[in-house]
């Protein structure tokens, strides 16, 4: 006994000092405090680059977007973030609500950078990222032909066909929010239960597994990110790609409102001790050095307009994006669990 | 008749509250005080029952309940019989018989406990799945792109089962390590046979020891997100994320998890209840000797070893294989030496974790025994309720009285900037909550094997507590305590949502560097952490069984 009282007194010394260490050597107006919800290799990068830049030290808590923004709501005034970090619009909007972010600094360069239906109305948050939710298809057994729009997915002709994952997924829920703002709730629930009623399989997986699914034969079409079939395309797994190869990217709606995007995005948390810092950061993220390797490593869309796609996104070509502004995606998320729900998709 | 029922009740609630004062002794003040310390944020949570839930109550209760309860239900019944099985017979044929690999298979069937749930999740269902290793060994039989889909409840209970059984392998085997075999030769020399003399003598005596086991595997089941959100079957945790992330009310949220927490709070108290009728303290205390194994004839020792090898491979060997198959393919983009760090962070952290959750779980127990007064001892188990709970909430029931006790030490000017949130105290006393039940339940179990009259003639005799505790009842508690700590050490290695929203900005571990490729749905990625975790586990688990085994 007296050994372990012995070793837990060294071992918690041991700690003790570490964190005094760190503490002592600490000077606050350059550190910056980034909760995120993105755990990119990309991301880790990029903070590494604005360290260099700026000499200002990034500290990162990831955890995700709803965890966070309670951990904000908690900590109050006294809250050590700078900046929050989500994946989707639906988050940030929610930051907003609670009167966690305040507006970013330098509208004029954010505007002049980005469009402006990815940037909160009042600059409390601005988008670093796009990914298209799209469909894919079976290259052998789908005309693509017969795609058309998001509603149509509820045509008998799908029937025990349609692919997608639970709607506890946020990205389905921005999707549904979206279908919402553009057709109205009646018509969103009646596209819900139409999905529902020609779903191959309970909704299960994430997005890859639906990807599979499709290549396997379970189903025709599915719904997924842009983004996680750039992965699977270039994934070390030979299933993944074999997978991968055999469907093909559509995108919906071309004729009328274009695809539905969601992003990730970034703002400046309210009571933040270094707001200077944060809005530096924001702005590092946006500019074209930053945005390249968004777009290069990651898969996913720059909103830096300056900045080509990757390779694999060129490959599918162009799309009519969905302008609507995400401050309804944000206002509309809620709404659309609550029809989905009711609309029977698990 | 009125009249004289109420004079009655009235005697008896000042004869209580007479008997209350003449029982309270020091150890109950100290019963309550550590029970407060570890029992706030419980306590916190709790108390939003009464605050109610948010508007979307109506919502949840018309569409979701009842499915996400269903579900619950029966994710509990069957994790029950495969943890039943596969724990409490490999744990007594370790420890009964002897056959070859046996020293090996005693410690590998603790490993799967070290398969974060996730991974094993994944693990399965890529094992299963098109193109996976399955499919692969199938083909030979001129079967092509097979898929057994595992994602069902079925397939959950399965891999959650698999993952957990250890809980109750552990505290069965440190039961029958230590439990005098003097009954069972009885029942030999009478002529009883083996198989019958488990099931009407030893299966009994060690009950308490297996629900001990199986109370921590159902909390964990009931808490499981990740496995669950993977498979896509909705359970009541499911619930709690929906109305927190997705409905956005996190009051509901805190208010579902009050309800489960009131839900288990009551099996418990009715488990012990029913206990409490029965005697469980073997008649002698003296060394038993465990170095006696049953040997059978050598194809049937083959049999046996097939059988004891039957969860090791299910919950080890399996999903390693698939981890490894998956390392190899990443090993060029994962692999550095941060690795290693990390492991050592890691390490450290689940220490020291572990021992203050064992010290506390100790104090506990003995503290409220100590005392006198029974419902002081019955509330006690509030201290164990974390378990039930995802960590995510109780992230928040640390949180809400840490920051306001951080808040008001600057407003007094204390300090200057958080001391307790955002540094070690806060993450460490987070485990110490959330983790208190697997401490607990190994260490209540193996007290109650302690005949009370020992330590009973040792106070006649004149000894305090303490000198008691430490001369007699701590040696006997060796082999709980041990126990104890290697569950511990595990579930803090593997944990989640706790670390991911406590932990200091300089600390990180194996596992939130595993949850950051997964939750990307980069499963292959995340194989290495993983692994590396696996590898931090074994130390401790070999190390502390060897000395399990002298002790015992």
């Amino acid at each position: 006994m007296k050994k372990i009282v012995l070793l837990l007194l060294i071992a918690t010394a041991f700690f003790a000092c570490k964190n005094d260490s760190k503490s002592s050597t600490k000077s606050e107006d350059n550190e910056l405090n980034v909760y995120t919800h993105r755990h990119y290799d990309s991301d880790k990068q990029l903070f590494e680059m604005f360290e260099k830049e700026t000499g200002i030290k990034v500290n990162v808590i990831n955890s995700k977007a709803d965890e966070l923004i309670q951990k904000m709501v908690l900590e109050g005034e006294q809250s050590p973030a700078d900046v929050l970090i989500t994946v989707d619009a639906g988050r940030l909007h929610m930051a907003k609500e609670k009167g966690l972010l305040q507006p970013v600094s330098d509208k004029k360069i954010i505007d002049s950078i980005i469009p402006s239906n990815l940037i909160d109305k009042d600059y409390h948050w601005v988008a670093l990222t796009k990914r298209a939710r799209v469909l894919v298809y079976a290259k052998d057994r789908v005309d693509p032909t017969s795609l058309t729009t998001y509603e149509d997915l509820v045509l008998p002709q799908w029937k025990g066909k349609l692919l997608f994952r639970s709607s506890s997924n946020i990205y389905n829920q921005s999707l549904m929010a979206s279908i919402v703002a553009n057709d109205g709730e009646e018509t969103a629930k009646k596209w819900a239960e139409g999905l529902v009623e020609n779903q191959a399989r309970k909704p299960k997986g994430n997005d890859r597994d639906q990807v599979k699914a499709v290549a396997a034969g379970e189903g025709d079409v599915a719904i997924v990110n842009t983004y996680y079939i750039g992965k699977m395309l270039n994934s070390n797994d030979r299933t993944e790609l074999e997978a991968a190869d055999q469907v093909a990217v559509f995108f919906p709606n071309q004729n009328d409102r274009g695809t539905h995007i969601n992003v990730s995005g970034i703002g400046v948390a309210k009571y933040s001790p270094n707001p200077e810092a944060a809005n530096k950061l924001i702005n590092f993220l946006l500019s074209e050095e930053a945005q390249e390797v968004f777009a290069l490593s990651n898969y996913e869309y720059p909103v830096n307009e300056n900045i080509e796609n990757s390779e694999v996104l060129k490959a599918w070509g162009d799309f009519k994006e969905d302008d609507l502004h995400l401050n309804q995606l944000g206002e509309l998320n809620k709404k659309a669990v609550i029809l989905f729900d009711e609309a029977g998709w698990k | 008749m009125k009249q004289v029922g109420s004079s009655q009740e009235s005697f008896s609630l000042k004869y209580r509250i007479q008997r209350g004062i003449r029982d309270l002794n020091k150890w109950t003040v100290f019963t309550v005080l550590i029970l407060l310390f570890i029992a706030v944020p419980v306590i916190t949570i709790f108390f939003k029952l009464f605050d109610g839930p948010g508007e979307s109550w109506g919502h949840i209760t018309n569409y979701l309940l009842t499915d996400y309860l269903k579900n619950s239900f029966y994710l509990s019944i069957l994790c029950t019989l495969i943890t039943l099985v596969a724990g409490v017979f490999s744990a007594w044929l370790v420890t009964r018989f002897e056959f070859p690999f046996r020293t090996y298979l005693e410690w590998l069937l603790i490993i799967p406990l070290a398969i974060p749930g996730y991974i094993m999740a994944y693990a399965y269902a890529g094992f299963f799945d098109y193109g996976g290793i399955f499919s692969w060994l199938m083909s030979p039989l001129g079967v092509e792109n097979f898929k057994l889909d595992m994602m069902n409840v079925i397939g959950l209970s399965f891999v959650l089962g698999i993952s957990l059984f250890p809980y109750v392998y552990v505290s069965s085997r440190a039961f029958f390590l230590t439990q005098a075999l003097n009954l069972l030769e009885a029942s030999r020399l009478l002529g009883i046979s083996e198989t019958r003399s488990f099931f009407k003598l030893v299966f009994p005596l060690a009950r308490p020891a297996i629900v001990a086991g199986l109370v921590l595997v159902l909390m964990e089941v009931l808490n499981d997100y990740g496995a669950a959100e993977y498979y896509g079957v909705n359970t009541f945790t499911t619930g709690i994320f929906r109305s927190w992330f997705s409905l956005e009310e996190p009051e509901t949220a805190i208010y579902l998890s009050a309800l489960l927490l009131s839900i288990v709070f009551v099996l418990i108290i009715l488990e012990k209840y029913q206990r409490r009728k029965l005697q469980y303290t073997t008649p002698k205390t003296g060394r038993t000797s465990i170095d006696y194994r049953i040997k059978l004839s050598y194809p049937k020792q083959i049999v046996l070893t097939i059988l004891v090898s039957l969860p090791v491979v299910l919950g080890f060997l399996i999903p390693v294989i698939q981890l490894i198959q998956w390392a190899v393919r990443t090993y060029n983009e994962v692999f550095n030496q941060d690795l290693l760090w990390l492991s050592l962070q890691s390490f450290g952290i689940a220490f020291v974790a572990a021992c203050f959750t064992v010290l506390f779980a100790l104090l506990l127990l003995y503290f409220s025994k100590w005392n006198k007064i029974y419902s002081v001892q019955s509330a006690s188990k509030l201290g164990v309720l974390g378990y039930a709970i995802p960590g995510a909430v109780v992230a928040i029931g640390v949180m809400i009285p840490t920051l306001s006790l951080d808040k008001s030490f600057i407003e007094w000017g204390w300090a200057s900037k958080f001391i307790i949130n955002g540094t070690l105290i806060a993450l460490v006393y987070a485990y110490v909550v959330r983790f208190l039940a697997v401490a607990y339940q190994p260490l209540e179990s193996s007290s109650l094997k302690v005949n009370s009259s020992i330590p009973d003639s040792s106070k006649i005799l004149g000894m305090g507590n303490f000198k008691t505790f430490f001369k007699i009842e701590f040696p006997l508690l060796k082999a709980g305590m041990l126990s104890a700590f290697i569950l511990v050490f595990i579930d803090v290695l593997k944990e989640l949502p706790l670390t991911l929203i406590l932990k200091p900005y300089h600390i990180n571990t194996l596992a939130v560097n595993a949850y950051g490729y997964a939750s990307d749905e980069m499963v292959m990625h995340a194989s290495i952490p993983s692994l590396f975790i696996i590898l931090t586990a074994l130390i401790p688990v070999i190390v502390l069984n060897k000395l399990l085994l002298k002790n015992g």
